[in-house]
């Protein structure tokens, strides 16, 4: 390239002009996030600082300052900041481990695929294997160990359940980056002299201290929203805020409580975000220069150091695999722990009782599935590559509820869609609206990331070769995003099948979810029937989103810019 | 393969951008080139020197702020890319990756509707023509570089453009294909006799393939001409180190008779074909001499010619490369005729003659811009 590029403005679509299709897609979109985005919060904030049409902050502060609300608050600090920290650490071992361990590749997938199960399960699946494990009647604190008497609820069960569930956001955020680092950097620091632990020392863990603090906010941005993990295993010793929030409201139908302590959780949600956005993303050095390292890449592990890493990851991947057997086994004996004849009485419950929650959480799926996915391309082809007067805005209005804990914006929901002029509480449109858009970003997020990928000479070639801009989006841009579009797909999908933190609040004697099914299951003891509902979900997005991953190889030619993870973002 | 040829007119294009620190620049300034119908033109130059966006500009990607392009006498100044019936190869061949290779090359056909049967017969031909019949199911990921840029020609070729345009297509191949290819792509331009403007910045691939070289330089065609016309009759010091090799010496003018000038310079007097008009005595100029236009003899004839001492010597095979100490300045010679007891060792005295007529003055001022060449 000549430098004249150097002194080009960024990149701008071809073929600028006002183009009546985008302006009335850029209309419709605002329309939609104002109303299922800003609408919403503003009600929530409007609750809570009025009381019957008067601006009053009396209900905050009684909040506030009540001395439990407090501890909660502080308790939600402490779990989120010892779940990033156990989590990033686990995430880094493992990332690193596959990164650099020399793995062979049936052993790679194996630690894969170990690693995306707490991903793709429904929420209490962990909380309910370690109360199976360590409860008072649990395989390993009772019949193992004949303790008794033992209190399975608290900061450490709570801590260990997150740390597994969320670990695997720190794995897929840092091993791409320790991928990327050149191997012959850490060559070149050994060649200078310096011992295999040296390098590690002072290149490859300086490298990647982005990654790892970016992965750190990730996690407690997790733990912070989490609702489902201490509302079992928190008990009364350990309340976090979006329980409180959730208990407020379902407890004491106190909608401006819980909508004052939701707002409390706003606050570090929001600066973990920005932080995470703006200014850890921001401070990368690796970048992907599609150059790859040489025939012999540096062998940064010693034997020892290899053995021990292995053991470590070995170790964590057999207490997933064990706590999913576990789950499997209770769903097929009477009562785990008490009686252990096998039975498929859990599964006939699930599919006579909870049938009509299967029902409508696929048929919810369904809808939200594609409205999802095509919310997520639109929005995102239409950020990255027109040029309309707050286009940076709406990307960033676009992300508020992703980067929201669910808790907030369920409360948020039903409280602006539960009086008119906008009703919609008791439907499913609630739901459906609520998982396209907070689960749609993650379709935004890919499309614009391919599409940066996507060199603008592309469209240019499609047009020198006579192409106009409709031939050219149609036979050139279009394919090219379908794996965006896909991996939207199916992020909302496993979401509509595993979420809860904001569904809860909206769910109705109408239309249920098989996660809220779970919770009370668990509440009423019933763990059989528990298990059996997760493991039937589990399963279920097992097969779909290997369906998606069919349909993805079908739709990618070879060369094209491969999607890296259906979970990315 | 192609209709009639037809002729490019540029006609004083300017595109301006805002830049950062440096405010408003011009990455093309009046520039001004006329491509013979059929003729091989080359924009040749550093980067930044306004050499892309000028082929932009003749490509529809980017509209001028001032100025007129022409095809053939018709004016497609404000002609989007896609209705100017280009065939344009990018420097990275910007092939679709989720297409065949025929369906790459299908693509412009098929957006002009030309029959399937035709397309297939058609798509056949060029594959054939550059080498790659039997590649049809095959995706631009799994070529080599040197195949995709055939397919990105063929795909540029296959629908009879009036115009071909390069954006410095070889930069990503190795030397050795890079040489191949610059043949290839000379012999079937010449073959289709397609009007053709060509970016480089690489000199010796502008000399290999074109007819005329244009030498940009800060957005402006500084000289165009024939690759002789720029190698022997460079018109400023920016042309004579862009293209090719070249010794500057620091001269001050006695006489001027005509075009031939008599220089004052190391120290005695040499005898020079004027670059420019208007030298005067006492003019401060510069000596352009090609290293392979110094004749160099192991010292000891004593006829008044000038002295000077061996400081470097490097053999190349073919070739000896000399840097010289002569009177303060440093010279580079390069002698072909190396017999094996022809070289002269480092630290040797030699002395140097300027061969006849190989010597150019171009006044000093003329100095602007060659410092980052």
């Amino acid at each position: 390239m000549t430098g004249a590029t150097a002194v080009m403005p960024a990149a701008g679509p071809t073929g600028v002009r006002r183009d009546p299709v985008v302006a009335a897609a850029v209309l419709a979109l605002w329309l939609l996030l104002g109303l299922f985005v800003v609408y919403p919060l503003a009600m929530l904030f409007v609750r809570m600082l009025t009381d019957h049409g008067t601006f009053t902050t009396a209900g905050v502060v009684a909040i506030l300052t009540d001395r439990h609300q407090v501890r909660a608050f502080w308790n939600s600090l402490l779990l989120a900041t010892l779940v990033g920290i156990a989590g990033t650490v686990v995430g880094f071992l493992f990332a690193f481990t596959a990164a650099r361990g020399r793995l062979p590749r049936w052993l790679l997938s194996i630690v894969d695929a170990s690693v995306l199960l707490p991903l793709v399960s429904p929420p209490f699946t962990t909380a309910i294997a370690m109360i199976f494990s360590f409860g008072p009647r649990g395989l390993i604190t009772y019949d193992l160990l004949g303790l008794k008497g033992v209190t399975v609820y608290g900061l450490t069960s709570t801590l260990c359940s997150e740390a597994l569930t969320y670990f695997p956001i720190a794995y897929l955020t840092l091993r791409p980056i320790l991928a990327a680092i050149d191997s012959n950097i850490e060559g070149m620091a050994f060649s200078l002299g310096a011992s295999r632990w040296r390098v590690f020392r002072t290149v490859t863990l300086p490298l990647a201290v982005p990654g790892l603090a970016n992965a750190f906010l990730l996690l407690f941005a997790a733990s912070l929203a989490d609702f489902a993990t201490p509302l079992i295993l928190g008990g009364n010793q350990f309340p976090v805020l979006p329980t409180q929030a959730y208990l407020q409201i379902t407890g004491l139908f106190d909608l401006r409580g819980g909508a004052a302590l939701s707002f409390v959780l706003l606050l570090p949600a929001l600066i973990v975000f920005l932080l995470q956005r703006y200014w850890v993303s921001r401070r990368f050095y690796v970048t992907i220069t599609g150059k790859g390292a040489g025939q012999t890449p540096f062998n940064s592990l010693s034997p020892a150091a290899r053995g021990a890493l292995l053991c470590a990851c070995a170790t964590v991947a057999v207490v997933i695999v064990y706590f999913y057997a576990l789950l499997l086994y209770a769903s097929l004996v009477m009562a785990l722990g008490a009686n252990h004849t096998f039975t498929l009485q859990h599964y006939r419950a699930i599919f006579t009782d909870g049938m009509k929650a299967i029902r409508d959480t696929l048929i919810i799926a369904a809808f939200a599935m594609p409205l999802g996915g095509l919310y997520g391309v639109l929005l995102g082809y239409l950020v990255a590559k027109r040029n309309f007067i707050g286009r940076r805005t709406m990307e960033l209005v676009s992300m508020v509820n992703y980067a929201l804990p669910g808790t907030i914006v369920g409360i948020a929901y039903l409280i602006a869609f539960n009086d008119p002029p906008i009703e919609l509480t008791g439907t499913a449109l609630i739901i459906v609206a609520c998982y396209v858009f907070r689960y749609g970003p993650t379709g935004i997020r890919a499309t614009i990331a391919l599409l940066q990928q996507i060199d603008k000479s592309l469209e240019e070639a499609s047009q020198g070769l006579g192409a106009g801009t409709a031939t050219t989006f149609r036979r050139i841009t279009l394919p090219l995003i379908l794996p965006a579009f896909f991996a939207g797909l199916g992020v909302v999908f496993i979401r509509s099948m595993t979420a809860i933190s904001a569904t809860i609040f909206l769910v109705s004697i109408g239309w249920t979810l098989i996660t809220v099914k779970i919770l009370e299951n668990i509440t009423e003891l019933s763990l059989g029937p528990a298990a059996a509902f997760s493991v039937l979900v589990v399963v279920i997005v097992f097969v779909v989103v290997a369906i998606i991953g069919r349909l993805l190889r079908l739709f990618r030619a070879p060369g094209a810019v491969p999607m890296t993870s259906l979970l990315g973002g | 393969m192609t209709a009639e040829s037809i002729g490019v007119e540029v006609d004083r294009i300017s595109k301006r951008y805002a830049h950062r620190v440096k405010g408003e620049v011009y990455a093309a300034r009046a520039v001004v080139l006329n491509v013979r119908p059929g003729a091989f033109l080359t924009l040749l130059g550093p980067s930044g020197c306004g050499k892309t966006t000028t082929l932009r500009m003749i490509a529809g990607y980017e509209m001028p702020d001032a100025g007129r392009i022409r095809f053939g006498g018709q004016d497609v100044t404000t002609e989007p890319a896609n209705r100017r019936n280009i065939g344009f190869v990018f420097q990275n061949y910007a092939l679709f990756p989720h297409l065949s290779i025929f369906d790459n090359v299908a693509y412009g056909l098929n957006v002009r509707k030309v029959p399937a049967a035709e397309v297939r017969q058609r798509v056949g031909e060029v594959l054939s023509l550059v080498g790659l019949a039997g590649y049809e199911g095959q995706f631009s990921g799994q070529l080599s570089g040197g195949e995709q840029q055939r397919v990105a020609l063929a795909r540029a070729i296959v629908i009879r453009p009036r115009v071909l345009l390069f954006d410095e297509p070889l930069s990503n191949l190795d030397a050795k294909l890079r040489v191949q290819m610059r043949h290839e792509i000379r012999d079937l331009q010449r073959r289709l006799a397609i009007t053709t403007v060509y970016v480089t910045h690489d000199q010796e691939e502008a000399m290999a393939v074109s007819d005329r070289i244009a030498v940009m330089n800060e957005g402006s065609v500084v000289q165009e001409g024939s690759a002789e016309d720029l190698y022997h009759r460079p018109a400023s010091q920016f042309v004579a180190q862009f293209v090719g090799r070249v010794n500057l010496v620091a001269a001050r003018v006695l006489t001027v008779a005509g075009d031939a000038v008599s220089v004052a310079a190391l120290g005695t007097t040499i005898g020079a074909r004027a670059g420019r008009a208007g030298l005067a005595p006492g003019d401060a100029v510069r000596l352009v001499v090609r290293p392979e236009s110094i004749v160099i003899a192991p010292a000891g004839g004593a006829d008044g010619s000038l002295q000077a001492t061996v400081t470097a010597r490097t053999f190349l095979g073919e070739k000896i490369e000399y840097l010289l100490r002569c009177a303060g300045e440093t010279l580079q010679v390069v002698r072909y005729d190396a017999g094996p007891g022809a070289a002269m060792p480092e630290g040797s005295n030699v002395t140097v003659r300027f061969a006849a007529d190989a010597v150019t003055v171009l006044p000093e001022v003329a100095a602007k811009g060659t410092s980052d060449a």
